[in-house]
């Protein structure tokens, strides 16, 4: 289906918002590779950042146009921290911050949308931000 | 703006493109969401009842052609418009979005 999801993605002219497989070999294969807005979410523990950052590698390498870290589950100053000063040693932007949030811990386990179980949530108020940082930045 | 959102399995990503679609949509965009996780979850986070999404039904053999991949094998792509193809087979998630679950690779007359 690969093909398919390229000539969508490519094609339609709505805006669209693809939930990638996770890991990186998707992004060689290139299902991601249509895309003009890549985000990366990274944890802000190691390994997940230096996953982000092979991604980001990758991505760059592919030519796809934003290629953003998006830190998730912050739950400290030091945290952001964390994130940050790797972010800023590789050269990789971040569009957004969202903190570590009960309510999507909650949602998650009743299998519902964190927007209608808590929309005033602290994480859906940082995807707003996100949301309006990428609409304000977009080509 | 055609986004796409990767990460570690277990980092959020699910959550944030899901809640990122809906927030997009309530903006005023026309927004398509696509699952292309082969464990498919983007529905819940759109908030859809569990279940409600179905994976893509058989495609129509006539909407897609084999064309050469180039790398000696072949791969289908969409041989109809990309509006037809979300009006027929995505899955109204609200005002301004539709989901469309590519997970699970059917198609009409393949086998």
């Amino acid at each position: 289906m690969r093909g398919v999801l390229r000539g969508l993605v490519s094609t339609t002219s709505r805006m669209t918002v693809v939930d990638l497989e996770a890991g990186l070999e998707h992004l060689s294969r290139g299902t991601a590779r249509h895309v003009d807005t890549l985000l990366l979410i990274a944890e802000p523990y190691f390994k997940s950042l230096e996953a982000a950052q092979r991604s980001f590698a990758l991505a760059k390498d592919l030519g796809i146009g934003r290629i953003y870290m998006v830190a998730n589950k912050i739950r400290s100053p030091r945290d952001e921290d964390t994130v940050r000063e790797f972010a800023g040693r590789h050269t990789v932007g971040i569009a957004g911050v969202i903190p570590y949030d009960p309510a999507v811990v909650e949602a998650d386990e009743r299998g519902t949308a964190v927007m209608d179980q808590r929309p005033e949530a602290t994480s859906v108020a940082a995807i707003r931000r996100l949301a309006d940082q990428l609409l304000t930045t977009a080509a | 703006m055609k986004i796409a959102v990767g990460g570690k399995g277990g980092s959020g990503k699910t959550t944030v493109a899901g809640t990122l679609a809906r927030v997009l949509a309530e903006r005023g965009q026309q927004v398509v969401a696509l699952d292309d996780d082969s464990n498919p979850n983007l529905a819940v986070t759109l908030g859809l009842p569990h279940g409600q999404a179905a994976s893509l039904p058989a495609i129509p053999r006539d909407w897609l052609e084999e064309k050469p991949d180039g790398e000696g094998g072949t791969r289908l792509e969409l041989k109809v418009p990309a509006e037809d193809f979300i009006d027929r087979f995505g899955q109204p998630a609200g005002h301004n979005l539709t989901l469309l679950v590519m997970g699970q690779p059917s198609h009409g007359g393949s086998g």
